[in-house]
């Protein structure tokens, strides 16, 4: 048993810090490290960088072009990209929709739809809540009726980050209406420039339009954008969630936060405040705890063990330690974490400053961090998925 | 970075499991309550296998083993609740090993290994409480020796144990001794503890003594830590077996005609103690990997690790004897004394709020397991 990463493993992460620190351009990674407003340029540019070192995949098999890193090479990229300041890989296409054209596309789709994935210069889009259909997903209606070589899609779908840049969606529908809601569901690929689809931003209660609601009216999709087969779209979903992701955690993050922290605790004056010293600490233990259970996780993985089943513990935890670091500098930022400026949050802005700088985005991202314990699997579904593996 | 174990380890594991399973059941333990809280023969059969010696070199007639073996024993001695202080064994080999003089050594590094001499560490004092650096027993040198004089508290079988390390302060600087419990000037009063285990008084009235070292703070800081670890594997087993009998229970205890496992509230508590469990064998792994670091790194790391598996055992014992309903409090049934362990570890080698304050003043600028 050994804390320590290999001799290989640390010149791989040595590698991939020089490569990042000289291609990840300045003003994003200061936008970045201060919580301030990304642009679509932002985000794009960046993943456009990674797409032409081919990076952008390093998680695609081999066989699709993927660097074909292990487990632990994939954690240290993440963390090096956190650790520098890199935007978010926005998922949609490279982690969520590339898998499944992947694993249950036709060849025809496969070329059709990779490569501009790979480059990052296709912007990709999540259909799949609904106003009715959150944690019960499969309740969904939007639906997909086919007729002659098309389908017609009417409905609605909520909660679509970023949509109003996305260029393609990839949706759940619904086919049928026999059986087990399950198993009326398709997986369906719609272009959004298409008549019909119409994307409504949704303010958050940061002020910012994060996500969207994204309307079909008679959307006519071509059946060749159908993966798979009809009604098998609900396994093809879950086979993304079967594969345990250490990235949900996202303690690379939480370490370049904890950090964060403590030098705004220390300009604000309260590092040295016993009490408030001791909630720091207590958050300092708990990034130490969940970056070694994703260490264990990525162990047996790298050992090609059985995976440790610890997943949903990785999204609880990592969710809530989110919350807590964001809580813990709006805190610390005291009365002057209270000024809504929204020009503040833009990079560079010289208006009149109310208490320091550093204070103007710490309420918007803790209130915006509410919302990792609600995605990705509500904590108290993921609870529901711990408990049967501990009870049956 | 891994966390695999080999196969020499898994095999030390299996032994342990079995001694535990087939030879040291609830009725024995309870037996042993009854009898005080302390079974020579039981300690006997512990350094049978080897395991009183597993810190110890085997020039000196130990195993030579490390800490991770050491937490993978204490692991398996947990999930059986066993009362005897194999920690105490752990530290004593430890001390004698890279602390003492070579008389020292041979005079009780083979007779720790072989399980003749149970030498147990005497450091709690009536002021002190977790404050390492609070030592009010005094050594006085007396020709080639010295005499010791002092009172220490809470000490693990100190009637029964053979001899004792014990901290005083020899010209105000701390230094380790070592006392043998027939000596003059030593008086014991036993009693039984918490979860069942043994305790002692140990007054020591101008007790003739051996040095052990100098280095007493050091020495000291290093013992604590090997117990911190020892401590938090050993929690670790005792949270395992806990949540495994409180899973058992829920999936048989009927209520309103079904299975009370079928409760959502109920369900997620569980889920809750799976985290507090798995966070807490993290913090051990972290805590026993830690053991050979250098010596701030080796202290910042005990205590998170014992803030951790402290937040952890607290939970994981309250919610077992909660999801057990009334039977949860009664003696007879076996959970209130896991619950009574969690307890009584907490109060070991200190307390939460104790390591909380550690951590926070040892905090740095930098974040993580490797930081």
């Amino acid at each position: 048993m050994d804390l320590n990463f290999t001799p290989e493993e640390e010149a791989f992460r040595q590698e991939v810090r020089a490569w990042v620190r000289a291609n990840l351009p300045q003003e994003t990674a200061h936008k970045v490290h201060n919580a301030l407003r990304q642009t679509r340029e932002d985000m794009q540019n960046w993943a456009k960088i990674l797409g032409k070192k081919g990076w952008l995949t390093y998680a695609w098999p081999k066989q699709f072009g993927g660097p074909g890193w292990n487990a632990v090479q994939k954690h240290l990229f993440e963390e090096e990209c956190a650790l520098a300041g890199a935007p978010r890989i926005v998922p949609f296409g490279p982690v969520m929709v590339a898998p499944v054209i992947m694993a249950f596309g036709n060849a025809e789709q496969q070329q059709r739809f990779l490569p501009g994935i790979a480059s990052g210069e296709v912007w990709w889009s999540q259909g799949y809540s609904e106003p009715g259909s959150g944690s019960d997903l499969a309740s969904l209606k939007t639906r997909a009726e086919r007729v002659g070589n098309k389908y017609i899609v009417n409905g609605q779908k909520t909660w679509t980050t970023l949509g109003q840049f996305g260029e393609w969606i990839f949706c759940l529908v619904r086919t049928s209406n026999e059986g087990k809601p399950q198993t009326g569901i398709s997986f369906l690929l719609i272009d959004m420039k298409s008549p019909g689809v119409t994307v409504r931003p949704i303010k958050l209660l940061d002020g910012e339009c994060e996500v969207n609601e994204v309307w079909f009216d008679n959307v006519e999709v071509p059946a060749e954008n159908l993966i798979g087969e009809e009604n098998k779209g609900w396994t093809y979903a879950k086979h993304l969630l079967a594969h345990e992701r250490t990235n949900i955690a996202d303690v690379n993050r939480a370490k370049r936060e904890l950090e964060r922290l403590k030098r705004i605790a220390k300009a604000e004056g309260v590092y040295d405040d016993v009490r408030f010293r001791d909630e720091i600490a207590k958050l300092e233990v708990d990034v130490v705890a969940l970056e070694m259970l994703v260490l264990r996780v990525l162990s047996a993985e790298k050992s090609g063990k059985q995976s440790l089943d610890i997943a949903g513990l990785l999204k609880i935890r990592g969710s809530e330690m989110q919350q807590r670091y964001t809580e813990l500098m709006m805190l610390a930022g005291g009365p002057y974490s209270l000024p809504f400026i929204q020009e503040a949050m833009e990079a560079g802005w010289q208006g009149d400053q109310i208490g320091a700088l550093h204070c103007a985005p710490l309420a918007g991202s803790y209130f915006n961090m509410r919302k990792t314990t609600i995605y990705g699997g509500s904590n108290e579904v993921q609870r529901n998925i711990v408990a049967q593996t501990v009870l049956g | 970075m891994d966390f695999n174990f080999s196969d020499d380890q898994e095999q030390l594991r299996d032994a342990v499991r079995k001694w535990v399973d087939k030879g040291y059941d609830f009725e024995r333990r309870r037996s042993i309550v009854a009898h005080g809280g302390f079974s020579r023969e039981a300690y006997t059969e512990l350094a049978e296998l080897g395991l009183t010696g597993l810190y110890i070199p085997e020039a000196l007639g130990g195993l030579g083993m490390g800490p991770v073996e050491g937490m993978v024993v204490m692991e398996e001695l947990g999930r059986g609740i066993v009362l005897e202080p194999l920690t105490q064994a752990l530290i004593a080999g430890a001390m004698l090993s890279y602390y003492a003089g070579p008389d020292l050594q041979e005079a009780w590094c083979a007779k720790v290994a072989g399980g003749e001499a149970l030498v147990v560490l005497a450091a709690q004092e009536r002021k002190a409480r977790y404050d390492l650096s609070v030592c009010n027993t005094v050594a006085q040198k007396q020709g080639n020796g010295w005499t010791l004089s002092g009172a220490k508290s809470v000490v693990p079988a100190g009637d029964l144990a053979d001899a004792f390390i014990v901290p005083a302060k020899a010209d105000g600087k701390l230094a380790l001794f070592l006392v043998e419990r027939t000596a003059s000037g030593v008086t014991t009063h036993g009693y039984l503890t918490q979860d069942g285990s043994r305790g002692a008084e140990l007054k020591l009235s101008g007790a003739p003594a051996a040095l052990l070292t100098l280095k007493g703070q050091e020495a000291l800081e290093h013992a604590t830590d090997i117990g911190i670890a020892a401590l938090c594997a050993e929690a670790v087993g005792v949270m395992d077996k806990t949540l495994a009998i409180t899973v058992d229970y829920m999936n048989t205890r009927k209520q309103f005609g079904v299975v009370i496992s079928s409760f959502q509230s109920l369900r997620h508590r569980v889920a809750d103690m799976k985290m507090q469990l798995e966070l807490g064998r993290s913090m051990s792994y972290y805590a026993s990997l830690k053991l050979n670091a250098p010596t701030d790194e080796r202290r910042a790391a005990m205590s998170r690790a014992k803030f951790q598996i402290g937040n952890s055992m607290r939970f994981v014992g309250q919610q077992a004897v909660q999801l057990h309903g009334g039977i949860g409090v009664t003696d007879e049934y076996i959970v209130s004394h896991y619950f009574k362990k969690l307890t009584q570890m907490e109060m070991s080698f200190g307390d939460t709020l104790h390591h909380l304050g550690e951590v926070s003043s040892r905090m740095q600028d930098t974040a993580g397991v490797f930081a």
